[in-house]
């Protein structure tokens, strides 16, 4: 479900890159300090996309300066020192981290239940924290997991039906980056479309493996034997899905008043997003060709 | 080619759907009025097809058909798609129109293979009302790959732009001078 939103590095700038890692660390910095270690460990492309745009919709000061990282502690990085605009990409982050760590563990069985009962006992004293800052997010979320739950275990055919609570996540998050009603609304919109294009990427991702372990994917056609899954069918329906989201992602994306930042996302929305897809593509065809 | 009928319709220019919400056009009017805040010709097309959408919309220029979908048109404008969709349900007959205004309410609840699905069925039922065909072309392009205002260009709709001539557009009207000028015994274009 995470590392579908990230840049297309080829058609990056290098001083674009280095600004887009500084806010990844900086992000990384302040789960460490309000979340404690654990949750950085979460930390992943996506948040960091949301963490530019909290920092692009809005005016809050942005300071960037050389910091020790975990990840190579033997020299320092560019990383964004602090910022408003971080932290509640932050509490987001732990939230949806939370819900779904908690959806894999009722999807799962026996041993394999294991990973993730371990993994809600250690994030969820961040979770606490997060929805108490924000508890109209964390009950929405909540919420939308079921709703998500209860289409899965429906069988629900449809990708508009069955990505709907999952988009619906992602829209209300996606409305607290800026505190004008205007921009509220169409953020909104634009979360929706982000997060039935991370749906659709994770449910295409996962069809093989979902299909072969009897689960549910709402991108199987009919009821295929185990070895007609009819792939190529898939890809050029899930395509027209893709390009659907992309376009009407693309529509909104141009209302929003970016302030900074804006080449860096602009590789993210338009070069990024759909790169991932080929990349999705490109996987499974290699794996054909292995087999 | 940049087509006559696409630069007439005001949809296309603000990039919007014939049903999108007042707030939705006003919001897509504001966001252009920005991008080419500066370019007097381009301000003066954006505002022209605003005006041209509020006008119909209040009940101006162009009649919109009444086949007691009126008030459905009137929640989508207002942004009330849920309501729509539940007086749509309630219509038994589903013509052309039905399909069309379903596909609205679909498109901007996010269900975007339904909407889809529906505007087909739509343009199958009447091909040749404008109104069905500029949704579903809307559509169409981002079928295709289109996505608007990308700034690395894309070869389906233009460069990136909601409306203009491209490049190529440029180069190919004036090879056409070139030849027609040849034709009448002149050179435009001596390397030509």
């Amino acid at each position: 479900m995470f590392g579908y939103v990230k840049p297309f590095k080829p058609h990056m700038r290098i001083c674009e890159y280095e600004t887009y890692k500084a806010v990844y660390c900086g992000l990384c910095k302040i789960l460490g300090r309000e979340y404690g270690f654990v949750s950085r460990m979460t930390l992943s492309y996506d948040f960091a996309f949301l963490g530019l745009m909290a920092l692009a919709l809005n005016d809050s000061p942005a300071v960037v300066g050389p910091q020790r990282c975990i990840a190579h502690p033997w020299r320092k990085t560019s990383c964004l020192r602090s910022s408003d605009g971080l932290a509640y990409t932050a509490a987001a982050a732990e939230i949806l981290i939370y819900n779904k760590v908690k959806d894999d563990l009722d999807d799962r069985r026996f041993l394999a239940k294991l990973f993730p009962w371990f993994m809600l006992k250690l994030t969820k004293k961040a979770y606490k924290k997060a929805a108490e800052l924000y508890p109209g997010l964390a009950a929405y979320t909540a919420e939308q997991m079921s709703r998500q739950a209860k289409l899965e275990k429906d069988n629900c055919k449809s990708i508009d039906r069955a990505s709907e609570p999952s988009s619906n996540i992602l829209a209300e998050i996606a409305a607290g980056l800026s505190e004008k009603e205007e921009q509220k609304r169409i953020l909104r919109r634009f979360g929706y479309l982000l997060g039935r294009f991370v749906y659709i990427a994770d449910a295409f991702d996962d069809v093989e493996k979902d299909f072969r372990a009897g689960g549910f994917n709402p991108l199987v056609i009919g009821n295929p034997t185990i070895n007609d899954l009819n792939l190529p069918e898939i890809q050029r329906r899930t395509g027209d899905s893709v390009n659907f989201t992309l376009g009407a992602l693309a529509d909104s994306y141009v209302q929003l008043e970016i302030k900074r930042f804006k080449p860096i996302i602009d590789n993210i929305v338009y070069l990024g997003l759909k790169n991932v897809f080929y990349d999705l593509i490109r996987k499974k065809e290699e794996n054909e060709d292995i087999e | 080619m940049c087509r006559k009928s696409d630069m007439n319709d005001p949809y296309r220019i603000l990039g919007v759907m014939p049903t999108s919400s007042d707030e939705e056009i006003r919001d897509a009017y504001r966001s252009l009025m920005r991008r080419y805040e500066g370019d007097d010709e381009k301000l003066s097309e954006i505002t022209e097809a605003f005006d041209s959408i509020m006008n119909i919309r209040r009940g101006g220029s162009v009649q919109i058909p009444d086949g007691g979908f009126s008030e459905v048109r009137r929640q989508l404008q207002n942004g009330n798609y849920n309501d729509a969709d539940s007086m749509l349900e309630g219509i038994g007959e589903k013509t052309a129109e039905w399909y069309f205004l379903k596909g609205s309410v679909c498109y901007a609840k996010g269900w975007l293979n339904e909407a889809y699905a529906n505007f087909s069925q739509a343009c199958r039922m009447e091909p040749y009302n404008p109104e069905y065909n500029s949704a579903l072309r809307h559509m169409s392009e981002t079928k295709g790959g289109y996505m608007q205002g990308d700034p690395n260009g894309n070869p389906y709709r233009g460069s990136g732009r909601t409306f203009g001539c491209s490049v190529c557009d440029i180069c190919n009207g004036l090879i056409c001078a070139d030849c027609c000028c040849e034709c009448m015994g002149g050179d435009c274009i001596p390397c030509c």
